[in-house]
């Protein structure tokens, strides 16, 4: 594909220069407050970056008050958020986990899939299916393990057949799957509800919102730990050349069709998790809620937001995303909110490609001063 | 059996045209700047819509054109908002494929709040061009003569494009570009107006394809997805870039949908085409006439 143009420079290119020489000064002014803190700090996250960050990347003494200061505001959010706020807690936990799956595989080999929503929805609509065709009272331990299973199948299933093409086909073949799965749901309306969907299935802690926000808080917190280790590894890295040169990974040996495959599969399992608790969420599973190809193209917006291709990046794009939506913008009425958020993901994806957590990240790694 | 497979034979004929209409834009914005323009569909929604606003007296003022000065007036309305997608966002963002395409992603659902906001979400009417029905006696079956009308259309623009695309120096610059971007610019090709006249051209056919799907299907702020999803199917099994695999694959799509509907029912349509896409992109990736033009 010849996308390389050298004619006509791209406006986001001069725009985000500009912003450079502007920030650069400004960074200078800031540095001089934010240095004194960074040097405080910095053995604190030294200790970090000797244990652990080989496995999850290093940090600076700033990036390590970011990190620590969002873990404890999210962990002690049930005890001083108000009931609007615990509840966009919930969900945007669940659409963490979507958007970090998403980038998995989407962000970091550049394979961009349209049908991540199918994952979810299998798993969602499995653990519904079981228990209003095979039997009710099937308890958890049983339901969620098969749920997630069958994420990791039709994970493969998609997988297989289309990680083979390239480029924009394996897009439109994901975009396909999505319309597929959800075009079958009507004709075997008998076991799925068709477009009502399907009931009865338990909410977890429904009485006690502070157990409630740990239930999905923790496997967000563990997927995310999970797929960091994964990102920050060797297997991360050819990942990321598949994105940059898919020949050149080629060329050095590696098979990259069997890396991509595995990418997806690896982020079927958290789409999976992710879709039973999003079932557990709500009580019901409809189409119009798990399947439909809007539903892939948030966990998208999210991971556009947050900056793709980082895992920690879409987790904050999803937070983001889903704070506006749910606490922000509440009280707009649905089509202007909607309306006002693809405004601005078109605007980071026009302006700021790299995402505001990317930029913020690297905002505090220059505003720390000098490393070592 | 007989007069039902004459029916399916002459309806598919029919939707098949238009569906080449919605097809042969996406290609050949596919084919000319490796942009996959996911607003595509969007675009068939302005059409519909412009058509909806100039002709109908009730939505906005009292102003209501005749029908065929409305067709028109929505595919110049079309063709003017895809030639400003281009040059107001894509010509930026075109060095990055998969940005490009995800903000036309964005673009498409950014116009379907909009237009939900503007004209609700319920499904809107438009006055057919033509009225009544052409009963065949030995067939057996009704066709509409809005069918008939998008058949001609179809055709007439086909047939107008093919002339612009191999006979005229401009069109074939078109061609020239879709064959070998360095090449064409090496040869003199201004890159940027081939460029924006594809996307004009494009435009356009969404713009006839819009007020023919809107008239025939439904018109609401959720109409872009099944064409899209349609253009992709028809584009991939046709090969992306080429105008001759969209209208053969448009075809082969147009007559199994009706094959399914008429034998099948409602309830598995557009499930066919998709498997067909499926066992395409396996078995030759390349489509049917992939690549017709050297391009890499």
């Amino acid at each position: 594909m010849s996308s390389e143009t050298d004619t006509g420079r791209s406006i986001s290119g001069r725009v985000s220069g500009a912003a450079g020489r502007f920030g650069g000064a400004a960074v200078d002014g800031l540095s001089t407050v934010t240095e004194p803190v960074d040097r405080a700090l910095r053995p604190i996250a030294n200790v970090y970056n000797r244990t652990l960050g080989g496995y999850f990347g290093e940090m600076n003494g700033l990036q390590l008050v970011l990190l620590v200061g969002s873990f404890l505001g999210l962990v002690t959010i049930p005890f001083w958020g108000n009931y609007t706020l615990v509840q966009a807690t919930w969900l945007a936990c669940i659409w963490g986990i979507f958007a970090m799956s998403w980038d998995i595989q989407s962000g970091y080999t550049g394979y961009i899939s349209f049908g991540h929503s199918v994952l979810s929805g299998g798993a969602a609509y499995t653990t519904a299916m079981l228990l209003n065709n095979v039997n009710a009272e099937l308890p958890m331990r049983i339901t969620i393990p098969i749920s997630v299973l069958v994420a990791l199948i039709i994970g493969l299933a998609i997988a297989l057949p289309s990680l083979r093409l390239s480029g924009p086909y394996f897009s439109l073949i994901t975009f396909v799957a999505v319309l597929i799965f959800y075009r079958l749901i009507r004709p075997l309306s008998e076991y799925t509800g068709g477009e009502t969907g399907l009931g009865g299935i338990e909410t977890v802690f429904s009485t006690d919102p502070v157990m409630r926000t740990y239930a999905f808080m923790i496997p967000m917190l563990l997927i995310a730990a999970a797929l960091l280790i994964v990102a920050r590894s060797n297997i991360g890295l050819i990942l990321v050349a598949i994105r940059e040169n898919e020949s050149a990974v080629e060329a050095a040996g590696i098979n990259a069709t069997k890396f991509k495959i595995w990418s997806f599969v690896l982020s079927s399992i958290p789409m999976g998790i992710g879709g039973v608790l999003l079932a557990h969420r709500f009580g019901t599973v409809t189409p119009g809620a798990f399947v439909v190809v809007d539903n892939s193209i948030e966990m998208i917006a999210m991971a556009v937001v947050g900056g793709m291709g980082s895992i920690l990046g879409p987790l904050g794009g999803a937070f983001l995303v889903i704070m506006l939506e749910d606490v922000v913008l509440s009280g707009f009425e649905s089509e202007i909110k909607w309306s006002i958020l693809w405004l601005i993901v078109l605007l980071i994806l026009v302006f700021a490609r790299d995402g505001l957590f990317r930029k913020l990240w690297h905002g505090l790694d220059r505003l720390g001063g000098d490393r070592r | 059996m007989l007069e039902s497979i004459l029916s399916v034979l002459i309806l598919g004929a029919m939707m098949s045209a238009i569906y080449a209409l919605v097809a042969i834009g996406f290609t050949m914005i596919f084919g000319v700047g490796g942009v996959l323009n996911l607003a595509h569909g969007g675009l068939i929604m302005i059409g519909a819509y412009a058509f909806l606003v100039a002709t109908s007296s009730s939505v906005v003022g009292a102003i209501a054109v005749p029908t065929v000065l409305g067709l028109v007036i929505a595919t110049l309305v079309t063709a003017v908002a895809s030639y400003v997608l281009y040059g107001g966002l894509v010509r930026y963002i075109e060095d990055n494929v998969v940005i490009t395409f995800l903000s036309t992603v964005m673009v498409a659902l950014l116009l379907t709040e909009l237009i939900h906001h503007e004209f609700g979400s319920s499904p809107r009417t438009l006055l057919p061009i033509a009225d009544g029905t052409l009963h065949l006696q030995g067939v057996g079956t009704r066709i509409n003569y809005m069918y008939i009308l998008g058949f001609v259309v179809s055709w007439i623009a086909i047939g107008l494009l093919w002339y612009y695309v191999s006979r005229t120096d401009e069109g074939r610059s078109i061609l020239a570009v879709s064959m070998s971007e360095r090449g064409a610019q090496l040869t003199g090709v201004d890159l940027e107006s081939v460029k924006s006249r594809t996307w004009l051209i494009a435009g356009a056919l969404a713009g006839l394809a819009g007020v023919f799907l809107g008239t025939l299907q439904t018109t609401s702020p959720e109409m872009w997805l099944n064409p899209l999803a349609i253009a992709f199917i028809i584009v991939v099994i046709g090969g992306i870039g080429s105008i001759k695999g969209s209208v053969v694959a448009a075809y082969l799509i147009g007559y199994l949908e009706q094959f399914t509907l008429e034998f099948l029912g409602t309830g598995y349509q557009g499930i066919f085409s998709l498997v067909v896409l499926v066992a395409v992109l396996l078995l030759k990736p390349e489509g049917l006439f992939g690549r017709e033009f050297a391009h890499e």
